[in-house]
């Protein structure tokens, strides 16, 4: 079963196609990454994927359900988004838990409280990606490499089956950023989960994913398995 | 003491408690989500259809209502699809409402007293019915924050991130922008059209610069909302002055207070200074 199948998918910006004709489709259980460099539509197509964007043409169908206004909260719920960036005031008063537990609201569901077992997955989610001593610091407080990894355990808190993961690098530090390529590919297998990850970073892409598909002004030009990429990519920085 | 023996006085002190209570609640939301200039818009439009209700000899609380509602519902969008600069948007609808305001006090029949009491509010003649809205707003807002207090605090910190986990942020926020609309009509008549927005900001912008947390947030704002009132109203009575405008010396003062010696400010100031060694050395 396809975890993702995107048909067809026509999306523009004040006249300027972002998404142009996209068709791909993600096997669940695969771990997929889309290069392309700023501009190519990667992050449109992601929020395509969650909903958070509606295509002008096109079908998508995202856990077996097509996208729709009936579908697209059980299907949030299952879906784990990460955005590039969280633009926040530093003296916002909500700390990097209180952000990390934000994941779980979804599937706690309305008029319910969190319970230990939300704490539990909070708790966790933060000591995988080794953050947990920030909890009580103000998240806008943090760093802007801390604030991504806070925002990473914000979506495994989430428990998905698809997670989505919009330049997970953006503001991580050198040293850390091998880690959390093993951290993904950890949580990816263990938790059985369908990943994609956006980065115009081809040598993490080439570390951590099985396929990478390649986007360029709103197109996928292919999708390469991680060999045929890394020797692909090799020859065309050589050239 | 012995004013507060008298019915009028005691009405003055229930109001400015619920006021303080509501507008600082609703002040947390559009100081944390950065909505202030929504939140003039949207007292500035209640203004003037309150001032429509006198010319047309309806109720002003009911016009006010409509026109607060009506703004909350036309801004919504503006602020969320982003199709043109939402602070022209919002500046244009601001502009709108204040030369209609103008407009329709001159043309209110008779005697203008009751026209400019909603303008600087008369929070010694509120009535027994406004007194009665005002508690049913306060209270309606603590049960909505108690019941939604996790949805509230997600579509707070990024309604984006709410939408994407499935919290639906779209319904919270436009709940939120019927809740400010609330709160700012039945303060109307106590507190004043121009000055209502006031007591929504200062509290809650006073707060933002202490708490470190959001619960905490919402008790000191509301804290400092009623402290404004009631000082405020004390104020008044010993140096016979407008209660409204006292209320708003006082609630800025405990804002700009706070400024001064919020914790957050230093702790800031010693972020960016140990990162500028950290990118030096």
């Amino acid at each position: 079963m396809n975890a993702v199948d995107l048909q067809n998918i026509y999306l523009a910006y004040r006249g300027k196609p972002a998404l142009n004709n996209v068709s791909l489709c993600v096997p669940s259980g695969s771990l997929l990454g889309i290069f392309g460099h700023n501009g190519a539509g990667k992050t449109t197509l992601l929020k395509v994927i969650n909903g958070l964007l509606r295509p002008a043409r096109g079908s998508v169908c995202v856990l077996g359900r097509r996208l729709n206004n009936e579908s697209f909260t059980e299907i949030r719920k299952q879906t784990a988004y990460v955005p590039q960036n969280i633009k926040v005031d530093p003296r916002m008063p909500i700390t990097a838990f209180d952000v990390v537990m934000m994941g779980r609201f979804g599937k706690i569901g309305l008029l319910k409280q969190p319970n230990t077992r939300d704490i539990n997955a909070a708790t966790t989610a933060m000591e995988l990606l080794e953050v947990l001593h920030l909890a009580d610091r103000l998240y806008g407080e943090i760093s802007g490499g801390e604030q991504q990894r806070i925002s990473i355990a914000r979506a495994i808190a989430q428990e998905p089956s698809l997670l989505l993961l919009d330049e997970p690098t953006n503001s991580i530090d050198w040293e850390f950023r091998s880690r959390l390529g093993k951290i993904i590919e950890k949580i990816h297998s263990e938790r059985a989960l369908t990943t994609i990850i956006v980065s115009h970073e081809a040598d993490f892409l080439a570390d951590v994913c099985d396929s990478i598909a390649v986007m360029d002004k709103g197109r996928i030009l292919g999708t390469w398995a991680r060999e045929e990429f890394v020797r692909e990519y090799s020859q065309s920085r050589m050239s | 003491m012995d004013m507060l023996r008298d019915q009028f006085m005691q009405n003055a002190v229930l109001a400015t408690l619920f006021a303080g209570i509501s507008c600082a609640l609703i002040g947390v939301l559009v100081v944390t989500m950065r909505l202030s200039f929504i939140g003039v818009c949207m007292s500035h439009s209640a203004f003037a259809g309150a001032l429509l209700g006198l010319v047309i000899g309806w109720n002003p609380l009911a016009t006010a209502m409509l026109f607060s509602l009506a703004a909350a519902g036309a801004l919504g969008p503006i602020a969320d699809r982003g199709e043109f600069d939402p602070d022209t948007a919002m500046g244009v609808v601001f502009s709108s409402s204040l030369g209609l305001s103008f407009l329709l006090l001159a043309l209110v029949p008779g005697p203008k007293t009751e026209a400019l009491s909603l303008l600087w509010g008369s929070i010694l003649t509120v009535t027994r019915t406004n007194l009665l809205l005002m508690a049913g707003v306060a209270l309606g807002i603590l049960v909505l924050l108690k019941l939604f207090y996790k949805e509230i605090e997600a579509v707070m910190f990024s309604r984006e991130l709410a939408l994407a986990c499935g919290v639906p942020a779209t319904a919270v926020f436009y709940g939120l922008l019927v809740a400010s609309g609330l709160a700012i009509t039945t303060s109307l008549s106590a507190i004043g059209g121009l000055l209502v927005f006031s007591l929504v900001i200062n509290p809650a912008a006073a707060a933002y610069q202490i708490a470190r947390n959001l619960k905490n947030m919402f008790l000191l704002a509301v804290t400092f909302g009623i402290l404004s009132g009631w000082v405020g109203l004390a104020l008044s009575c010993i140096l016979n002055l407008p209660t409204g405008a006292l209320i708003i010396v006082v609630s800025s003062i405990i804002f700009i207070t706070a400024t001064v010696f919020s914790p957050k400010k230093k702790k800031l100031q010693a972020s960016i200074v140990e990162a500028g060694k950290t990118e030096n050395g």
